[in-house]
């Protein structure tokens, strides 16, 4: 018998099971072959000329003040560029699969509608993860080149000096390079993205398009930046009448207050950040996370498609 | 055997944003597909069509009545399990390959390891795009677009497919192909829904149709039933002399009440006659090539 008419006449089906990791699986593993094959990752060239740049041009800096506008700069950028990325990604996801009606083809198939969402955001968090990982490298990769020409500097200047003195100078090149509060600053990188990306997946369930969902998360940025200074201002003032009090409740509700994540920061200046500081900031990223994937499961299970 | 699609009473009713009117796509709809048939869904643009389908997947749910497949509610999840669907103008993952394609859907279908290569080899030669397995979507023919929509929907082995407009924009060869592909289906007892505006093709293929006009079905039945006249009768005669046809005639003139309505040399459809020129065979590739 032919293949061609095996393929009609053989079963290849399996049992239906509720909840399946595999379809998971392969709905997110077919998401970050669409954003790597869409040269997504092109940026990292930007990423890497903008750290090598801004450091070429710290050389009349002291040491310390050289690391510290290195981390400045590649954290910051870190923080912008998974943002854009998280964003930019998630929001044409759905909305291109309805257009292309490849979204009908995928849930014609036993596939429920919660395990095509977490699997196209699963997609995303997996391309932020390494989108991070190879920008955290590249800026530990700087950082290293960059701790070892001021030591080798440093070994020039001190010739002559004794072991103590040369020891001295080492160890304060290195606590002004790599210190452990770095990595939950990268940490708290991956999550303020990883949580847009679930921000922006709801608002693509039912904005009209990508461009809207695109300026809706730019506006929701914006606000989760100033709330918290507007909390501030209003308070300060003391002109707060019980409107505005629930209008600032639903919004401190609704919105994330970004500014906790600026913990980064005070980690660039070298202050250390307490560790129930870092575990509930990360405990409130995942819960927005968390919070917005599942309304967007609510809309997306009653969208008519 | 429950029947293959069971819809009772359906309808759909769509609200108009921002106004207080309502759209009724379908109203009080009822059929029955039975296993192993070719049914044609027919009519006008916005005649319910693609909302009747969507409804009897599970994308949209109904406003009343209700849908079955093979005895489960459409809006089940696992009633998708038996089903495969092409959508009209389907533009599948560019980015993909033919062979990645079929992974994907396989996949997600729960089809892993050796069944799935298998089964992904055996629908590309099904569908003749064992050449092309390799290429991206981005780069496929509309005909070839339509040919590996099909290998996806086939790749769970489903009992029922449905197909919207088929052979929508596919060049006559590609066409052709998809025809006898849908052919081939009926003989091993896939049951099929079909939507299409080419009544020629659905008139070869389809055993039962139903015409739906503004959301109402307003014919259906057995399409011999419906299309055929009942009082006539065609004979089609080989290598026929004059002197048999004259005689032939003198006989029908002596009886009463019966008479030749019409007399012709039958024709070759401009589909086969298209195909005999330009030297294309049923695979779509050309015969002197092949």
């Amino acid at each position: 018998m032919k293949a061609a008419d095996a393929a009609l006449d053989r079963p290849a089906r399996t049992r239906h099971k509720t909840f399946s990791p595999t379809r998971i699986l392969a709905i997110s593993s077919n998401t970050v072959l669409e954003l790597v094959r869409l040269k997504v990752f092109h940026f990292f060239l930007l990423f890497a000329l903008l750290i090598i740049g801004s450091s070429a041009f710290m050389v009349n800096f002291s040491f310390q003040e050289q690391f510290q506008v290195l981390k400045d700069v590649s954290l910051g950028a870190m923080s912008i560029f998974t943002w854009l990325l998280a964003v930019l990604s998630t929001a044409m996801l759905l909305p291109k699969d309805i257009e292309d009606r490849t979204l009908y083809t995928i849930l014609a198939k036993p596939v429920p509608r919660f395990e095509y969402l977490i699997g196209k955001l699963l997609g995303v968090l997996v391309l932020l993860l390494i989108a991070t990982i190879v920008m955290g490298g590249m800026f530990a990769a700087t950082l290293y080149f960059r701790q070892e020409m001021v030591i080798a500097q440093g070994m020039k200047d001190y010739a002559g000096s004794t072991q103590a003195e040369i020891d001295a100078m080492v160890r304060q090149v290195h606590e002004s390079t790599f210190t452990w509060s770095l990595l939950p600053g990268v940490v708290l990188i991956y999550l303020k993205a990883a949580l847009f990306a679930s921000l922006t997946l709801f608002i693509s369930t039912f904005a009209s398009s990508w461009i809207f969902t695109v300026i809706i998360s730019v506006v929701i940025y914006l606000i989760g930046h100033v709330q918290a200074t507007a909390r501030e201002y209003w308070m300060l003032t003391g002109n707060l009448t019980p409107v505005k009090q629930i209008f600032l409740g639903l919004v401190a509700l609704i919105f994330p207050d970004l500014q906790l994540f600026n913990l980064i920061d005070d980690i660039v200046v070298g202050n250390v950040i307490a560790m129930s500081m870092f575990v509930k900031t990360a405990g409130l990223g995942v819960i927005y996370l968390g919070v917005y994937l599942l309304v967007a499961y609510i809309v997306f299970a009653g969208k008519e498609l | 055997m429950p029947a293959a699609i069971r819809i009772k009473n359906l309808t759909k009713v769509f609200p108009v944003p921002f106004r207080r009117e309502r759209v009724v796509a379908v109203k009080d709809l009822s059929l029955e597909v039975e296993p192993g048939q070719v049914y044609g869904l027919l009519g006008p643009n916005g005649s319910g069509k693609s909302t009747t389908m969507k409804i009897v997947l599970g994308l949209i749910p109904p406003t009343a009545g209700s849908t079955e497949i093979f005895g489960r509610e459409s809006l089940k999840v696992d009633s998708r399990e038996d089903v495969g669907f092409l959508p009209e103008n389907p533009y599948f993952y560019k980015y993909l390959t033919g062979r990645e394609t079929l992974r994907f859907y396989g996949k997600i279908c729960g089809i892993r390891g050796r069944a799935l290569e298998e089964r992904t080899r055996e629908l590309l030669e099904l569908v003749g795009l064992e050449q092309a397995h390799d290429r991206r979507l981005g780069g496929y023919s509309k005909g070839m677009l339509q040919r590996i929509g099909l290998a996806q929907a086939l790749i769970q082995e489903p009992q029922l497919l449905v197909l919207d407009e088929p052979t929508a924009g596919v060049d006559p060869a590609g066409s052709r192909q998809i025809r006898d592909l849908i052919l081939g289906f009926k003989e091993r007892g896939i049951t099929v829904l079909l939507c299409s505006h080419l009544l020629g093709q659905v008139q070869e293929i389809c055993d039962r149709i139903g015409i739906l006009h503004r959301g109402v079905l307003v014919r259906e039945g057995r399409l011999d039933d419906l299309i055929s006249i009942e009082n006539q009768t065609e004979l089609i005669l080989e290598n026929a002399s004059p002197d048999l046809l004259a005689r032939i005639e003198r006989m029908v003139r002596d009886e009463t009440g019966v008479r030749i309505v019409e007399q012709r040399k039958p024709q070759t459809t401009l589909e086969r006659y298209f195909l005999e020129v330009t030297g294309i065979d049923g695979k779509g590739t050309e015969a002197h090539k092949s």
